[in-house]
């Protein structure tokens, strides 16, 4: 039994698509302009130098993110290691979200010189002193930024890598070492 | 046949030269009273009712920075007066007390760094609770633990609540500043509020619940079995600014403890220019 409808659409069928097609084409174009105005209006927001330093801040994180990768690479089987490199890869991110700077790019100097720490015995102090040193950073960082939206994200960034420290601290054994725990003496990493 | 119409019906007949005498008289009317009514001259406000006392106008305050260091100072000090008083009670261990007394420490030290950077600010310092945090949180909170049929369980609880409070309030008050120093300076202090709050997480909930957050773990849950709220050392990947839920107390007869939210400031906690201690 063939269907009685045949193989070409009927008329109605046709003024369906024209109109779903023109929903579409409306839609898209709302859509674009939307966005494009939400990114013109993002863009003259913030300064060249709050951006220079944002993405300061941005490779910061995707250099802490490689690390963590470094020392899963290197036997780390702890998921806690899987969970602080996705921590700093949704900073970085977080960071492009605002800024419309992509996160592809971490610092290669940094990782260099903190890449042997993070495949060794010391992969936990090196960790909590990367922590650590990133809450330095990101304060420096907020004292300079005067956009509002870009010192709230980095507030937030602030409050949870200094979570970060304290956990570190006790996976480390040292969780009852208040010095440890509640103190930040590292210094900022500054470019 | 003629036709008879009743007196009464006869009365109430509209003819046209009575339509037009008694419109006159209605258009006349209203023309007086609009003339009187400009006259009127009463007072125009809404009545009252009974004797009671005219109402005070509130003054009308300014949100800038200083309010908003003025604002955490006393905030620190209000979590300095539940901890004293959970301490003073003997609801601590020594070896919490220990903890307790540094965290106080630090919140004397925040609080003298948010008086000079309000007096640096040209406002005068509120080195001292605040008074609707005081009246809506630390007293009922304090009531219900010191109430409560597990005393130890509560203190952990409302101890981690009021730390994790600091942490999110200083975190939200960022977006409330305007000079990057202050905002600066409020996230010194809010990393170390975070600090204390991730530490009482990683001592009292992740021996049993772990470190991470809902947001970040599979097993993790919101609260436990029993229906207490579970803070985490790391609740989420960005830091949180919402609301800390509370439950502390002894059951009452229906099986319900005291429960509230701990929430940052907003414009009925703020510390304004015109209120001193």
């Amino acid at each position: 039994m063939t269907s009685t409808r045949g193989d070409a659409p009927t008329a109605e069928d046709q003024s369906d698509s024209r109109r779903r097609l023109l929903a579409g084409g409306v839609a898209a174009v709302a859509f674009a302009a939307v966005g494009a105005r939400s990114v013109s209006a993002a863009r003259p927001r913030l300064s060249t130098t709050e951006l220079d330093l944002l993405k300061y801040a941005q490779r910061f994180e995707l250099t802490a993110r490689d690390l963590y990768d470094e020392a899963i690479s290197a036997g780390a089987s702890d998921p806690l290691w899987e969970a602080m490199s996705e921590q700093h890869e949704a900073y970085a991110h977080g960071i492009a979200g605002l800024t419309g700077l992509s996160a592809d790019s971490r610092n290669d100097d940094l990782f260099g010189q903190l890449r042997v720490s993070f495949r060794g015995d010391g992969a936990l102090q090196a960790a909590y002193d990367l922590e650590s040193a990133a809450v330095a950073t990101h304060l420096e960082v907020i004292g300079t930024l005067v956009d509002v939206d870009a010192a709230e994200l980095i507030a937030s960034i602030i409050s949870a890598e200094s979570r970060h420290c304290v956990v570190l601290a006790d996976v480390m054994g040292r969780g009852n070492e208040l010095g440890m725990t509640l103190d930040n003496s590292a210094a900022p990493i500054l470019p | 046949m003629s036709e008879k119409i009743s007196p009464t019906i006869a009365n109430s007949i509209f003819d046209r030269r009575s339509l037009l005498r008694r419109s006159g008289a209605v258009v006349g009317l209203g023309a007086l009273l609009a003339a009187c009514g400009k006259d009127f001259g009463g007072d125009t406000a809404p009545g009252r009712v009974g004797l009671a006392d005219q109402a005070t106008a509130l003054p009308e305050g300014t949100i800038n920075d200083a309010l908003v260091v003025r604002t955490m100072q006393s905030l620190e000090h209000a979590v300095v007066a539940a901890l004293q008083a959970m301490g003073a009670a003997g609801l601590y261990t020594s070896a919490q007390q220990t903890y307790i007394d540094r965290f106080i420490a630090d919140h004397v030290s925040a609080s003298d760094a948010l008086g000079e950077a309000a007096t640096a600010a040209g406002a005068e310092p509120y080195a001292c609770p605040n008074p609707w945090f005081v009246d809506r949180y630390v007293t009922p909170v304090y009531d219900a633990v010191a109430a409560s049929d597990d005393v130890a369980r509560d203190t952990r609880s409302a101890t981690l609540a009021f730390e994790t409070m600091l942490a999110h309030s200083y975190q939200h008050m960022v977006g409330l500043l305007s000079e990057p120093a202050h905002r600066r300076l409020i996230m010194t202090l809010g990393s170390s509020a975070s600090r204390r709050s991730a530490l009482l997480s990683v001592l009292w909930t992740a021996p049993t619940h772990g470190y991470l957050g809902p947001a970040l773990s599979d097993d993790a849950t919101e609260s436990d079995a029993a229906g207490f709220p579970i803070h985490y050392a790391v609740p989420a990947s960005f830091g949180l600014v919402g609301q800390i839920p509370v439950l502390v107390g002894a059951p009452d007869a229906e099986g319900s403890r005291y429960g509230t939210s701990f929430q940052t400031p907003a414009e009925n906690t703020f510390v304004y220019d015109y209120m001193s201690c």
